[in-house]
């Protein structure tokens, strides 16, 4: 509110004035509530799990982390198989995804036509914009179907020896989750790796060019080694994201409550058991435990999105 | 304060640049406030319990009823001027939510455990409703009706039984040429009554499922797929080439999905429907009194020969002593009586005689 356009109008000036004497504190005051409150929500909601996770934590200690069998029926629960769900399907996501991420990347940094690299950088990031639940419902529809019919026989008949391409091609299990956190973990990884990438010095990659390096070797030697932090932070984030997914993994993991080596085999996550399981859950050891799992998941997800901002940071300052 | 949204921005557009965060926040909650007072959808909503005339009722629960519940509530309204709010959150969380009394009443599955019976204090446990679980399968080039028997059906889903042409299965079905496809056996992941009924049944044919894996509406089971509720469990069924589900009867109906024919222990194969279950209804013996157990319909005697192996109750939890003991009263008489003749059409038997004349004695109860 400028007073030049106060002065002329004399009958609003009392008021104008009044206004900015009550607004301008009240501006401060209500946009710190905004900020201070959400701080607060996140306070209040790790204290939510942390308080109701309480009687699992203390009847079943740190045990369950290490122990395998989820049966709510003799009220047994361990959550190895879930931890190691969770890690499998982010690490294959994440397996596929950063070589992709990296590839697009040094194609919309350095390779593309300038007048399509914007257009395609959009439409790699609207990939996240799909909603989860859409996403899962493709990966049942017809990413399943493909992975029973061809993609899984294919890999059985070269690769059974591993012991991870073995068993009965199933539509729906680790690799079919694994392949839609891919999808879902690309966009992110990609935006950042891209990001990071164009935070290259100029002058560096036409120092490269001027002592006769060709433009693979340029990125080999310039724009990679100046980004591997920053690379490492789009991993972490990826991970996070991945991580986290509930309704697309509860849709295409097959939701078993066993680890199995074989990727096409069913399993189950961390968020999809929770997802599938509390609403039906009945209160006491049962539900404490589904929150241990969530208590589990928070620490995870909070650390892995602390480290993957640090890292990203570090490259963005340099 | 009832301040309609237009003269909400209208207040907005008048006050100078500095007020506008102040107004914003309190013109937000005034229009909001305006509205507030229609919307009573939410089930956990307590207030919606509290307030008002004792003209509503709040419930939540089990989602194998809630289809039937979504039926009576606008009939119940239209005759009685009563709204029922119904909440398809679980059973596990409808017993939650009417032991913490946050709603009138509970709806579940299965029938409240001895702890969960205590901590509910005083809570009765009526059946309202009744439904059945079909066996469906989806195998290429095996028709609809293959016959199985409760113990085949236990190993199927312990993973004793592997592959379609099994010698157990292939002895049920002479003259059925089966595939050497893998089984996948589909469970549900969520609380389920459709759960509670089927491992009901495997645990009266099959000890070793007993002892192994038990009776409820989740279990740890060894192997297969898991879907959440009834869509879920289909969907694994249908995209899955030799997967076999146990599944709300309605669900196999609606999607035409291939269904097995269950031996009951009069060695005969009924047709799942309401025929069937009903007469494994009215074969039951005693009903117990006073709403403090549950019924078992499923595994019917052999005096039985067309009653359909894998049926179950649905029970509606009320508290004995509730300020809404009248219009409770009221509607569950209603729903056990008239409401009873919009089942068949989702797949709910009638509900025998002998029990909604044990379920009257009980509402008497409530005070």
């Amino acid at each position: 509110m400028s007073t030049s356009s106060a002065a002329p109008r004399g009958p609003f000036r009392l008021r104008a004035s009044l206004a900015d004497r009550i607004g301008e504190p009240s501006l401060r005051t209500l946009t710190a509530v905004s900020a201070l409150g959400v701080v607060l929500l996140i306070l209040w909601i790790a204290e939510t799990v942390v308080n109701q996770s309480s009687t699992a934590v203390s009847q079943l200690g740190i045990g369950f982390l290490g122990h395998q069998v989820w049966d709510p029926n003799h009220n047994i629960f361990g959550a190895l198989d879930f931890i190691l769900g969770t890690l499998v399907s982010s690490f294959i996501a994440l397996l596929i995804a950063t070589p992709t991420a990296i590839a697009i990347s040094i194609y919309l940094t350095e390779l593309a036509p300038r007048a399509i690299r914007r257009p395609v950088a959009i439409l790699v990031e609207l990939l996240a914009a799909i909603p989860s639940v859409i996403l899962g419902l493709w990966g049942l529809l017809v990413l399943g179907p493909f992975l029973t019919n061809h993609l899984e026989p294919f890999l059985k008949s070269f690769l059974a020896w591993t012991g991870i391409f073995n068993g009965t091609p199933s539509p729906v299990g680790m690799l079919n989750a694994a392949l839609i956190l891919t999808i879902m973990a690309l966009p992110i990884v990609t935006a950042i790796t891209r990001e990071v990438f164009e935070t290259t010095p100029r002058d560096l990659k036409e120092a490269a060019y001027a002592m006769g390096a060709t433009r693979t070797e340029m990125i080999r030697m310039v724009v990679l080694p100046l980004a591997r932090p920053g690379l490492v932070g789009a991993v972490i984030l990826g991970v996070g994201r991945a991580i986290g997914e509930a309704i697309a993994v509860t849709q295409v993991i097959g939701n078993a409550s066993q680890f199995q080596a074989s990727l096409f085999a069913p399993s189950g996550t961390l968020a999809a058991q929770i997802a599938s399981e509390f609403q039906g859950a009945n209160p006491g050891l049962w539900q404490s435990s589904l929150m241990y799992l969530a208590l589990i998941l928070l620490v995870i997800s909070l650390v892995v999105n602390i480290l993957g901002r640090l890292m990203v940071r570090r490259t963005a300052v340099h | 304060m009832p301040i309609t949204t237009k003269e909400c921005i209208l207040r907005l557009r008048r006050t100078t640049a500095g007020l506008v965060a102040v107004l914003a926040a309190s013109g937000i909650a005034a229009c909001g406030s305006s509205s507030s007072g229609s919307s009573t959808s939410s089930a956990s909503s307590s207030s919606a319990a509290s307030s008002g005339s004792g003209a509503a009722l709040v419930g939540a629960g089990s989602t194998l009823v809630e289809p039937l519940v979504q039926v009576w509530q606008p009939l119940y309204d239209k005759a009685y001027g009563t709204a029922v709010t119904y909440g398809g959150i679980g059973s596990g969380g409808g017993i939650e939510q009417i032991t913490s009394r946050t709603v009138d009443f509970g709806a579940s599955d299965a029938p409240l455990t001895s702890s969960q019976a205590a901590a509910c204090k005083g809570c009765l446990e009526i059946p309202w409703a009744l439904a059945a679980t079909d066996i469906a399968y989806n195998v290429k080039g095996v028709p609809s009706g293959l016959h199985f028997t409760g113990p085949v059906l236990a190993d199927i889903w312990m993973g004793k039984i592997k592959s379609w042409n099994d010698p157990a299965i292939q002895k049920l079905n002479p003259g059925v040429k089966l595939p050497a496809t893998a089984i996948v056996p589909v469970h549900r992941t969520d609380g389920s009554g459709d759960t509670f009924a089927f491992t009901n049944y495997l645990s009266k044919v099959s000890p070793t499922f007993a002892k192994q894996i038990g009776n409820a509406t989740t279990v740890n089971w060894p192997g297969g797929i898991g879907g959440k509720g009834n869509s879920g469990v289909g969907g694994a069924l249908t995209s899955t080439n030799g997967a076999i589900a146990y599944i709300a009867i309605a669900y196999v109906g609606a999607n035409k999905l291939d269904y097995g024919l269950v031996q009951n222990a009069a060695g005969k194969y009924p047709t799942p429907g309401i025929p069937s279950i009903s007469a494994a209804a009215a074969a039951l013996k005693s009903v117990p009194q006073g709403g403090t157990q549950g019924i078992s319909l499923t595994d019917p005697p052999a005096s039985a020969p067309n009653a359909y192996p894998i049926s179950t109750f649905t029970y509606i939890l009320i508290p004995t002593s509730t300020s809404k003991a009248a219009p409770l009263q009221k509607f569950v008489n209603w729903a056990i009586t008239t409401g009873q003749a919009s089942g068949p059409s989702l797949d709910f038997a009638p509900l025998p005689s002998a029990i909604v004349a044990a379920d009257k004695a009980t509402l008497k109860l409530i005070k």
